[in-house]
């Protein structure tokens, strides 16, 4: 009987017609799908670092970042407030294989800077497989890369690290005359991670930075760890990076290569690039389902850290300044309980004027019962959320072709990335990231209170 | 200067690489943290001999994430990839539903579900459940097949799965894991048709297993070390069906070259009929070995086997398999391999379907190097060598077939109560051809970007 129902099912789907298309790739690296797989870019969605305590008691956020490659690899680590100001870079040089662990404590605590050199001796392995190759053997390496990565920086001169501090802090600097990051005790922001083609001081907000630096070459993997040491009562948490890849990946610095990606990661940097996909980067996503518990004072109660693209390319002051976009609105959050029930942000009837909506920064932590989402009116202390991070759009984002506006709009969806962190007392501790809805190459999303805002997965074909 | 330089960088752009041919949401082999079709957890441990909170425990959580009703179906398999049990969820519109391994290995009972549960009025259309019968790939018996899943389980059943996962033994004696004194296996969680205790591996499983990419999970390990507690956890594995939709048993084309279930769909109308993305068998976790008092790290490895539906009681034995090749690096880039003998080299021992490994231990993995550096990663090749019993289904996997399916989650814990929890990076995607050995010429990095 089952096979009769089988063979039935079998003759129906074969007629039945084209409710689906087959996949379009099996490649590795030719899609718009953020997995776990080596990358051109990471991205540290969220730091934090209580730099004015002793190490033993500091919050201290540490990441790794790997070459799986035997060519050697120059890593460009840039360090943005929380309002998207990318306020100090440095550099990695990773011979063939090389592991670099980087405490950010030292950093901000000590102003020590990883020990990494070109001139690092190349070690001689057991299997030719294994074997990294020489430090000069990166194609695309810049001729001056050698002596550029030689003798890098170890540490910085106390006025930077001050200013450095500061920035961190206060969102207030030497050299900007504005403010360009939050106040807090704690420095906070995020951290992105790119392959280049050799040591410089530059970052995304420079003007040739995807014309002669940024390479293209998925090579890099990594993980990060927050350390909270509390005594008998530490934790950590942890989890990878965002491992975003070049696609199509290869070549020199300032090649522009075509890609179906409709937009980039580092668009709103490209502005005055005559290819707008020059760092060829996948985009992130704009919706996510985490996971969230609420028990109390002696169970499990969660936290969000969400990374969101700013509207702006976060310069000092102007039009472009940080501060333009430090309170960007999320377009929309529900939440569900374990039955189903949905809660959303509402106000009293007759409330006049409606209170603005709750915004947030590029790099924030927020409990899930901040004022952001939707309360808790139901019985249930677990559940999840849908959160359309979408921050509504800018003129400086662009799109390769049409298809992602929303109606009546003309700009695609914000890029975003969130973690769920789960903690309970006395030292459980889990972090993870949340599930997109979706890849980074899919169309803005109606709300849900619009026709066609049904919550659930985005549909498989993108325009 | 630089404008010229630019513009012949321009000119250079055409032939450099190809276009990327996907943007699409559920077109690749890339596994991805999307809502997927199968669910994996690679490894479960749970101490069903202690008391809470004393005992590890594993706890994991489903979640529904579409407007339509679903039906997961969750099968517990041994270390040996025996599938021990299967039980069906039943999940309305946008459920969630948490589940404590230790309470069914401990306590005997499992969280219940029904198609009978009332969907409420939510406050916006776009968050409103569908109805309970709603979902058009249901099978007509869904309302009566799912009322009430699990249900009472007996005891009699509780006391197989404790012996099945501790001593590895069946009631009738077939070894079918290995012995160990916490219960230890893995899990795959399915979207299905109806409410079964169907095996995966059995014929008819094709016919209610379903194609919808709606399921999202994590997973959390909890446990006590020195009377201090810690918890470590991440999400399972999500694998896309790939395409997605349609009715059940459905042989609809895929370009993926083999599947998850490849090796259970032998005499299926279609080696992909399952369609989903096949895992990577290359990984890259990396490791620190701090000792006592320092950071150390533990490796959980899931594997493919090579049984198939037809396994019988001796198969068993034959899903522990020797992987395919372990490259250690310090952070010097300093190499070690497992052994440097050159004839009758016995080789590493076989390991089983799902195992976890401290990251120092040296009869699977490499010594650390003379440095004294104490990190770095490991490059681990798990491919098992292949199976008359794995297909593709196209050229380009080599004389022996494709590569074997892994998943590596790196575990670091230390004293007093720091513990994390990831996912290894794969050097490449399931559908990537069989690596080839460093000691012959291949050299280590990522897999190329064209697959066959």
């Amino acid at each position: 009987m089952r096979i009769a129902i089988l063979v039935l099912l079998i003759a129906t789907a074969a007629f039945g017609g084209t409710f689906t298309t087959p996949p379009t790739t099996t490649n590795n690296d030719d899609s718009c799908d953020i997995a776990l797989q080596p990358a051109a870019t990471l991205l540290l969605s969220y730091f934090e670092v209580d730099f004015n305590s002793p190490r033993d008691t500091a919050l201290q956020t540490i990441f790794t970042v790997q070459n799986v490659s035997s060519t050697p690899q120059i890593a460009n680590v840039t360090l943005w407030t929380d309002w998207g100001y990318p306020a100090f870079n440095f550099s990695i040089f990773l011979t063939g294989y090389d592991v670099q662990p980087v405490n950010l404590y030292d950093v901000f605590a000590a102003g020590t800077l990883p020990v990494t050199s070109s001139n690092t001796t190349v070690p001689t392995n057991p299997t030719a497989g294994s074997q990294p190759v020489s430090n000069d053997a990166n194609p695309n390496f810049l001729p001056g890369a050698a002596a550029a990565c030689f003798g890098l920086p170890l540490s910085l001169s106390p006025p930077i690290l001050n200013d450095l501090r500061l920035l961190f802090t206060t969102g207030l600097g030497a050299g900007c005359a504005s403010q360009v990051g939050g106040l807090h005790a704690n420095a906070i922001g995020y951290a992105t991670i790119d392959v280049v083609a050799t040591c410089a001081a530059k970052n995304a907000r420079s003007s040739d930075y995807f014309t002669t630096l940024l390479l293209f070459d998925n090579v890099l993997t990594g993980d990060y760890q927050l350390i909270v040491p509390r005594g008998a009562k530490s934790y950590a948490q942890g989890g990878t990076l965002v491992h975003i890849r070049a696609i199509p990946e290869g070549g020199p610095a300032g090649t522009v290569a075509p890609t179906p990606l409709p937009y980039t990661f580092y668009d709103r940097y490209t502005r005055a690039l005559p290819a707008r996909t020059a760092d060829r980067r996948q985009p992130l996503p704009s919706a996510f389902v985490p996971r969230y518990i609420e028990s109390g004072a002696n169970g499990f109660n969660t936290q969000f850290k969400i990374w969101r693209e700013t509207k702006t390319p976060g310069a000092c002051s102007g039009a472009d300044a940080a501060s333009q976009t430090k309170a960007m609105t999320i377009a929309e959050a529900v939440r569900f309980d374990e039955h189903e029930n949905a809660a959303i942000i509402t106000y009293p009837l007759g409330l006049v004027p409606l209170p603005p909506p709750p915004t947030t920064t590029a790099a924030m932590l927020a409990p899930s019962t901040s004022i952001l989402f939707p309360p808790n009116p139901f019985k249930d202390a677990g559940g999840w959320m849908y959160l359309n991070l979408d921050n509504g759009g800018s003129a400086s984002y662009s799109v390769s072709r049409p298809g992602f506006g929303a109606p009546g709009g003309a700009w695609r969806p914000s890029q975003n990335w969130a973690i769920v962190s789960m903690f309970a007392e006395p030292t459980y501790a889990v972090e993870l990231p949340a599930i997109a809805l979706g890849n980074g190459c899919s169309p803005r999303r109606p709300l849900t209170g619009t026709p066609g805002g049904n919550i659930g997965p985005a549909p498989n074909p993108n325009p | 200067m630089k404008r010229s330089l630019f513009a012949f960088a321009l000119l250079l752009l055409a032939a450099s690489a190809p276009a990327a041919s996907t943007t699409n949401n559920d077109d690749s082999c890339d596994i991805a943290w999307q809502p997927a079709a199968t669910l994996l957890l690679p490894y479960f441990e749970v101490d069903f001999n202690s008391k809470q909170p004393a005992a590890q425990q594993t706890l994991f959580t489903i979640q529904n994430i579409s407007t339509m009703p679903q039906i997961a179906h969750v099968t517990l398999w041994t270390d040996l990839a025996y599938p021990a049990w299967s039980f069906p969820v039943f999940l309305t519109g946008y459920d969630v539903q948490p589940f404590n391994l230790y309470d069914l290995f401990a306590n005997g009972v499992i969280v219940g579900t029904s198609a009978d549960t009332p969907t409420l009025t939510n406050p916006t259309p776009g968050s409103q459940p569908a109805d309970n019968d709603a979902n058009p790939n249901f099978l007509p018996d869904v309302r009566t097949a799912c009322a009430n899943v699990p249900g009472t389980l007996p005891a009699s059943l509780i006391n197989d799965l404790r012996q099945i996962f501790t001593s590895g033994k069946t009631s009738d004696g077939c070894q079918v894991g290995n012995a160990h004194a916490n219960a230890i296996g893995y899990i795959t969680i399915d979207v299905v048709a109806t409410c079964t205790t169907a095996k995966p591996t059995s014929f008819g499983y094709a016919a209610i297993r379903l194609y919808d990419n709606v399921l999202t999970g994590d997973y959390e390990q909890l446990a006590q070390v020195s009377g201090r507690q810690y918890a470590q956890g991440s999400p399972l594995v999500h694998i896309r069906a790939i395409p997605e939709g349609g009715a059940a048993g459905a042989v609809v084309a895929t370009s993926l070259p083999y599947t998850f279930y490849d090796r259970y769909n032998v005499a299926q109308a279609s080696r992909t009929i399952d369609r989903r993305q096949p895992l990577p068998s290359v990984f890259a976790p990396r490791f620190i070995a701090g000792g006592p008092g320092g950071l150390n790290t533990t490796l959980k490895i899931w594997r493919e086997g090579v049984t198939t539906s037809n396994a019988v009681c001796n198969d068993y034995k034959n899903n522990a398999v020797q992987i395919g090749e372990a490259v250690r690096f310090d952070e010097h880039e300093n190499a070690t391999v497992v052994s440097s003998c050159l004839v009758l080299c016995p080789g590493p021992p076989p390991t089983p379907a799902t195992f976890s490994i401290p990251a120092a231990q040296t009869s699977i993995l490499p010594g650390l190097s003379t440095s004294g550096d104490v990190g770095g990663w490991l490059y681990l090749n798990l491919d098992n060598g292949g199976s008359a019993n794995y297909s593709t289904s196209r050229p380009g996997y080599g004389q022996r077939g494709r590569a074997s399916q892994a998943w590596v989650i790196t575990s670091m814990f230390a004293e007093p109560t720091y513990a994390t929890e990831t996912a290894a990076v794969a050097l490449g995607n399931g559908c990537t051809p069989r690596a080839g050995l460093s000691t012959q010429q291949a050299q280590i990095g990522p897999a190329p970007n064209p697959t066959p």
